[in-house]
């Protein structure tokens, strides 16, 4: 029994290792893929983003509030 | 399975490093062998074989896509609006989605990440965490909205409102069950079909072929530009692009093992997917364009009242055909959003996520996944919430919450140093660029239109 499943086990050690791609395996992906640092343009857009989303939302809550109303 | 339900084991060595493998490998695996023994043989069969196999993440996220509000926003636009501008904007509307959606393909393909994985790890927590409050938001409100769908079908037939969510929950809860990505994606897949239910109810109106042609070359006649028509303008493209989209699908891509070899594939998944989706929106505007030809105020309408409305038209098979549509676009829905919240969980906390896993390994992606969607049926049960109010308006928060997701995405994309040479070639991120236009400048006329609504008279609409 415990040499049938160690079989088993490096059956799909096997079957894994020759069909997935090395960075496909759940261990490969712990690691972390290193920061990218953002430019000045860069950060100005998702600043700028993040300011239009927020002031759209509060325009959301505003129009549900009037209709509530 | 020979690895069954046990925790990741050390299995050997290759070379100095001590490979572990894990359940989840080994399903993958399982599906790449399939793929790459299809692969090598030629022919038409092993080619429409292939197909097979690596169709199912495109496809599910574009029907998954016209969930209850999207449905509700094509209903909405047939009935205000009739045969005319709308037809060949919603179609324009998917172009745009089949832009977005190709980059996750490539994306989840080339990285084997996640989308909030890659946010995370590439711009750090704070902004990763701003995309997260956006996805977990937009993502509870819309669920909310798919049992309100679910709820008003399945009440065209008597069904009391708690039944209807139980029924919903046991299918969602069902098609988990089988801890396969395969097999989800497969039962999933087979549910969001009934999509194109909204196809023959639309022929039973016996649309006017003509108008119909007539709008597709000449894209008249025009709606007048004031608020109403800003509002279906936004719910609709609201309807075919959201953030939830860019999350699940680069999610589904590496939880079913795609790789850079089937990149074409998955952009024929995506193209397939959208044309399916497409059809049955313009089903479904064409199936509500006779309430605007009879006058009918369709303002407030929810599922169960267009398919009221629509009954003396096509008959009481046909309106049944158009609530069972409603509930079809809800479910599956209720299953691609949690799950892409799952995996956006779990890609950030960093546990296991994956269909692939078993329940014992997988307990925060599913719980997760499960919780979410039983929140959001809970609220719906609660009595006299002004539910009508969410869903005009989750199409609405989707598109103002997609501009700083797909400069996450287009960022991401054309990262050369993670994209390698799958960088965006000039003409994609042209394309990408002019959706991110369109959607910041919808969003801002919305903005207009509430603040200042005397603007809209003075440029010549009501």
């Amino acid at each position: 029994m415990a040499r049938e499943e160690t079989q088993n086990l490096e059956a799909d050690r096997n079957l894994v290792l020759s069909s997935l791609e090395h960075d496909q395996l759940v261990r490969a992906k712990k690691h972390h893929i290193p920061r990218r640092i953002l430019k000045g343009p860069e950060l100005a857009v998702l600043w700028t983003l993040r300011v239009y989303l927020l002031f759209m939302m509060a325009v959301v809550v505003y129009q549900v509030w009037t209709a509530a109303h | 399975m020979s690895v069954g339900s046990q925790p990741p084991q050390t299995n050997g060595i290759a070379g100095d490093e001590v490979v572990v493998i894990t359940h989840e490998d080994v399903d993958r695996a399982h599906d790449r062998v399939r793929v790459s023994e299809a692969r090598a043989h030629r022919g038409f069969f092993h080619g429409a074989r292939l197909l097979w196999l690596l169709v199912g993440p495109g496809i599910l996220v574009m029907l998954g896509e016209n969930d209850g509000p999207s449905m509700l926003a094509y209903a909405a636009t047939g009935a205000k609006f009739g045969i005319g501008f709308f037809l060949p904007f919603v179609v324009l509307t998917f172009v745009m989605a089949i832009v977005v959606q190709e980059m996750t393909v490539r994306l989840g393909a080339a990285t084997h990440r996640g989308h909030a994985e890659l946010i995370f790890d590439r711009f750090g927590p704070f902004w990763g965490w701003f995309s997260m409050i956006d996805l977990a938001l937009g993502n509870f409100l819309t669920l909310i909205t798919e049992f309100i769908a679910i709820r008003a079908g399945l009440g065209f037939f008597g069904v009391p409102p708690w039944m209807a969510i139980l029924i919903a929950l046991v299918i969602l809860y069902a098609a988990l069950m089988s801890h396969r990505y395969w097999t989800w994606e497969r039962i999933t897949l087979a549910a969001a079909l009934f999509n194109l239910v909204f196809i023959p109810v639309a022929l039973m109106t016996h649309p006017h072929w003509h108008a119909v042609r007539h709008a597709f070359i000449t894209w008249q006649p025009m709606p007048g530009f004031n608020k109403d028509t800003l509002l279906i303008v936004l719910a609709d493209i609201g309807a075919t692009v959201t953030p939830w989209m860019l999350f699940f699908q680069q999610s589904a891509t590496v939880d079913k093992g795609l790789t850079t070899k089937d990149i074409r594939f998955g952009r024929i998944d995506t193209v397939l997917g959208a044309a399916l989706a497409t059809a049955a929106a313009l089903a479904t505007i064409l199936a509500t364009a006779p309430l605007f030809a009879h006058q009918m105020g369709a303002d407030n309408f929810q599922a169960a009242e267009f398919a009221q409305a629509l009954q003396p038209i096509i008959g009481r098979f046909g309106a049944s055909l158009f609530a069972l549509g409603m509930v079809e676009a809800g479910i599956v829905a209720s299953i691609t959003i949690s799950t892409s919240s799952a995996y956006a969980f779990g890609e950030v906390t960093h546990k296991p996520h994956s269909l692939n896993l078993p329940m014992g390994q997988g307990k925060a992606f599913y719980s997760v996944l499960t919780l979410c969607a039983a929140a959001a049926a809970a609220i719906v049960l609660i009595p006299g919430l002004p539910l009508v109010y969410v869903v005009l308006l989750v199409n609405v928060v989707a598109v103002l919450a997609m501009p700083p997701a797909l400069v996450f995405l287009f960022m991401l994309v054309n990262d050369r140093e993670i994209m390698g040479d799958l960088v965006s070639p000039p003409w994609a991120n042209v394309l990408s660029s002019g959706v991110v236009f369109i959607l910041t400048s919808a969003g801002v006329l919305f903005g207009i239109s509430i603040i200042a609504p005397n603007i809209f008279a003075l440029l010549g609409g009501k």
